[in-house]
């Protein structure tokens, strides 16, 4: 009926290998197969090598006993399992990872500003200081801190102090630090209340001034919250606090002993079921009840008394400490007692990432603040903004935009170098992974769990980066 | 009106032009320049002072620790520094490697000039250095010879014309042929050419030999793998696509010593049973060029994105096929674009390849580190740590900032970033 040329055409005869769709479909079928084949060839011949060796592949070494320490990080005893070793690399990975970070955005802060500035000997110094340092490899650079500046630093005894805050020497610094004792355990769970108020209250308080239409976000709001909410719980935990009941002690050579709450009652300290009193005030006794000595428990309840010459004492009395108790490192023989530890190993690798990481962040900074156009200056002063807040309000949140995605993934860098730490000895998760694979002999095990760990860290990062870009970026017509 | 008055009169300038009076002596100079850059302002000038004072302690301190310091241990090994164990009456044979490179670095430079020829300067700097230092007889000859031969290549790149596509060959048989001088020899299709005397094992291969090895090598086979890695990336067929995704970011996910440990202890377990072990050389390349692909993805990624969307519909519309669209069009343009960023990416190599010294492999770091519990040396009073690491971290100073300033040129030049 219809008219001739509407009828369907005669079909084009294009033959299948050059019909696009086809090729696609038959190249993605080609290559997921060779795929297969290789991942299969490769599978084979870890199941042959494993068989002819008589192991198999299984997960079970993780809940056998690691028999080694962990001179680092959250307690581990060698009784602990190959599971808890790991994950006290990762912790261990992330004590590096995180202080690393905010100090090389600071010192990476300064340095990309003393780069830019109008005096030409800080910046031609920042100068060289960049190029020193991104030219050299991370690992000398480590090896250097490591070997060549903090193993050389004076012995113990002549160790160097700064003032009352700092003891250094070839075993690493101490700082005076606040320590929550025994008293104030109640005084974290305040501290961490007060974070989540101060994210509330700063959140809140943007939000409002957002739908006031003014300018400014909630940053001040936050702090203030913070320190009043800490503050209050640090009164609380002041009036209320009490020393448990059944506080025992064992005392040993008249002179060192521990102090702890004997949680299962059987009269002797059992480490991990027992828990030590932290930080107590503690005063050795004669049997006629003189007073011969006064020092502070550590951090697993020990205490040794240092001057006391040739007598002993035969009991104890404790005082209720404050919650928190500034700790100062002191000189006690061949040991340091008090205040915050950092091993050698833990300063030179974060010396080393810090020092590397900040060169890298203080060129991304110098970029970010050039990427501003000079015109944003200019007409932010024709509108009769100040410097600062030119540098707040107009050039940092478009600096920001810039800088933010090379910054994390410095940030990630760093993350990864921290498995140098390898090379000073420090146990990361790394070290302690090779530690792990050596004596169980799960190589493939190992590296997937290693593997998965890392990359877990820079997927969180990513995906981090990508929502925070999304947020910051230029909304386009 | 105003308007039509001036137009009807004769303008006349009562006010010719005065010679222009002389910029006060303090604004222009020295005296310019250090009130403009050190004195501006109080502020300013505390810091300027500050930072000099700071400065005067640091150097000061240097030159004086410089002087006394012990450089003998590290003078007395630079044999060892140079090219690790390999065997001292071979040292031919890597020789004439460099020379090979200096040649071929000196036609490139002439015949390219731009980044060749600032890499070419730099390396003709080196070889003038050691010609002139006492390093022996031997070593300031043949450095001689590489000199010569860089100038003369210069020479007759700058005025031969040879072809592009044959230089580039040249460059790529470079590598295997450098690849047979060092070994001294090659089995290949069952004949056996080895003509002077056995071949040298690559684990004697050491120092800044085998630290430039690993680098080149690295950059070089993952230069292909990179390339298809990008466009897989860009690809439109999804399995492809989501391979190479998931390949870039798993490798660049982990750290670089994870994959040379991985190399050393898990990769004998993928290799067929009847398979000897590669050698822990070939193990390390096989993890650098594994990691060094999914970073030369990225980069040669960006360089895909730079090139505009008209240049693919170009291509289409003279009827280019994909393969001639790619060959011809989108990678020319992609790959230029992206050659400093490629420099950036070898002088990361060249840093990073010091993490096989934690594999245990004898390169520059490891060999300097080994310095340092010679029994020779144990006398020195506070021990050479210092003299060693500094040595060390000046080498790779100097390799790599003499790198990235040929490449900065080159940037400066193709105005990268400023357009």
């Amino acid at each position: 009926m219809s008219h001739p040329s509407l009828t369907a055409q005669p079909k084009a005869t294009i033959p299948f290998y050059r019909d696009t769709r086809m090729i696609a479909l038959i190249s993605q079928v080609i290559f997921v197969l060779l795929l297969v084949l290789v991942i299969a060839f490769f599978y084979n011949n870890v199941r042959e090598g494993l068989r002819a060796n008589g192991r198999t592949f299984s997960w079970n070494f993780l809940r056998q006993t690691a028999g080694f320490a962990i001179a680092e990080g959250p307690t581990f005893l060698p009784s602990d399992t190959y599971a808890r070793a790991f994950f006290t690399g990762a912790v261990n990975t992330l004590r590096v990872a995180v202080v690393g970070i905010v100090l090389a955005t600071i010192l990476g802060l300064l340095i990309g500003i003393a780069r830019l500035s109008t005096n030409w000997l800080l910046r031609t110094l920042a100068g060289v200081y960049i190029e020193i340092i991104r030219n050299t490899p991370a690992l000398v650079q480590l090896f250097f801190w490591y070997f060549a500046v903090i193993l050389t630093l004076p012995d113990i005894r002549d160790a160097a102090t700064v003032g009352d805050l700092a003891i250094i020497s070839n075993r690493g610094v101490e700082l005076t630090w606040p320590l929550i004792t025994e008293a104030g355990w109640g005084l974290s769970w305040w501290l961490w209340g007060a974070l989540v108020a101060a994210i509330l209250a700063g959140y809140g308080q943007q939000q409002w001034r957002l739908r006031q239409g003014k300018l400014g976000g909630g940053f001040g709001t936050g702090l203030l919250t913070f320190l009043l909410v800490a503050l209050i719980g640090f009164g609380v935990t002041w009036v209320t606090a009490q020393l448990p009941e059944q506080i025992t002690y064992e005392l040993r050579r008249g002179d060192r002993g521990t102090l702890y709450v004997d949680v299962n009652g059987n009269g002797q300290f059992d480490n991990g079921i027992d828990r030590p009193m932290r930080h107590v005030p503690v005063t050795l006794l004669t049997e006629d009840g003189t007073e011969l000595a006064t020092t502070r428990t550590d951090n697993n309840g020990g205490f040794v008394f240092f001057e006391l010459g040739e007598e002993r004492g035969t009991s104890l009395t404790w005082r209720e400490p404050a919650p928190v108790v500034i700790s100062q490192p002191e000189l006690q023989g061949f040991n340091i007692r008090g205040g915050l530890s950092i091993s050698p190993e833990y300063a030179g690798i974060l010396l080393g990432l810090v020092l590397y990481t900040a060169a890298f962040i203080a060129e991304i900074v110098r970029a970010g603040i050039n990427a501003v156009n000079n015109g944003q200056w200019e007409a932010s002063r024709a509108l009769g903004l100040s410097t600062g807040e030119t540098l707040r309000m107009i050039v940092l949140p478009q600096a920001l935009r810039v800088a933010i995605p090379p910054l994390t993934s410095q940030y990630l860098n760093l993350t990864k170098n921290s498995s140098l730490a390898l090379a000073v000895g420090y146990p990361d998760l790394f070290s302690i992974s090779q530690t792990i694979l050596n004596q169980s002999g799960a190589e493939l095990q190992v590296f997937l769990m290693l593997m998965a760990t890392y990359l877990s860290f820079s997927l969180i990062t990513s995906a981090f980066t990508n929502w925070y870009n999304r947020r910051v970026a230029l909304v386009e017509r | 009106m105003a308007q039509a008055e001036l137009d009807t009169r004769t303008w006349v300038n009562r006010n010719p032009p005065q010679p222009g009076r002389k910029a006060p002596p303090s604004e222009v100079g020295v005296v310019g320049w250090l009130r403009a850059n050190l004195f501006s302002s109080l502020g300013n000038t505390l810091l300027t002072l500050l930072t000099a004072v700071a400065l005067y302690y640091l150097v000061s301190n240097l030159l004086r620790w410089g002087a006394q310091a012990a450089w003998e241990p590290v003078w007395a090994n630079r044999k060892l520094m140079a090219v690790g164990g390999y065997p001292a009456e071979r040292l031919m044979q890597p020789m004439v490697v460099l020379m090979l490179l200096s040649l071929l670095f000196g036609l490139s430079a002439g015949r390219w000039g731009e980044l060749m020829r600032n890499l070419a300067i730099g390396l003709g700097v080196i070889f003038a250095v050691w010609m002139v230092i006492p390093a022996g007889s031997w070593v300031q000859t043949r450095m001689g010879i590489c000199l010569a031969l860089l100038v003369l290549g210069a020479l007759v790149g700058s005025r031969v014309a040879i072809a592009d596509r044959l230089l580039t060959l040249a460059w790529v048989i470079f590598i295997p042929i450098a690849l047979i001088m060092l070994h001294g020899g090659v089995t290949l299709l069952g004949i056996e050419w080895y003509p002077w005397g056995a071949g040298v094992p690559s684990n004697l291969y050491g120092g800044l030999l085998l630290t430039s090895l690993l680098t080149v090598l690295g950059i070089t086979l993952s230069f292909p793998i990179g390339v298809a890695l990008a466009l897989g990336r860009r690809s439109e067929l999804p399995a492809i696509k989501y391979f190479c995704i998931a390949y870039i970011e798993l490798i660049r996910g982990v750290p670089l010593i994870s994959l040379l440990f991985m190399a050393m202890v898990v990769l004998p377990l993928f290799l067929p049973a009847g398979m000897t072990n590669p050698a822990g050389v070939t193990r390390a390349v096989v993890a650098i060029t594994l990691f060094s692909a999914a970073y030369l993805a990225e980069t040669v990624r960006g360089g895909l994105q730079a090139v505009p969307r008209g240049q693919y519909e170009a291509a289409d519309a003279v009827g280019l096929g994909g393969w001639q669209k790619l060959r011809l069009i989108v990678l020319p343009q992609a790959l230029r674009a992206v050659i400093p960023a490629i420099v950036g990416q070898f002088i990361g190599l060249f840093k990073d390849t010091s993490l096989v010294a934690l594999v245990g492999l004898s390169d520059f770091l490891n060999v300097s580190r080994s310095i340092l519990v010679q029994p020779a040396w144990s006398q020195i009073p506070g021990g050479i740590t210092h003299e060693v690491y500094l040595s060390v971290a000046a080498v790779y100073l100097i390799f790599s900032f003499g790198m990235s300033w040929a490449s900065r040129r080159l940037e400066t030049r193709l105005g990268v970033g400023q357009r």
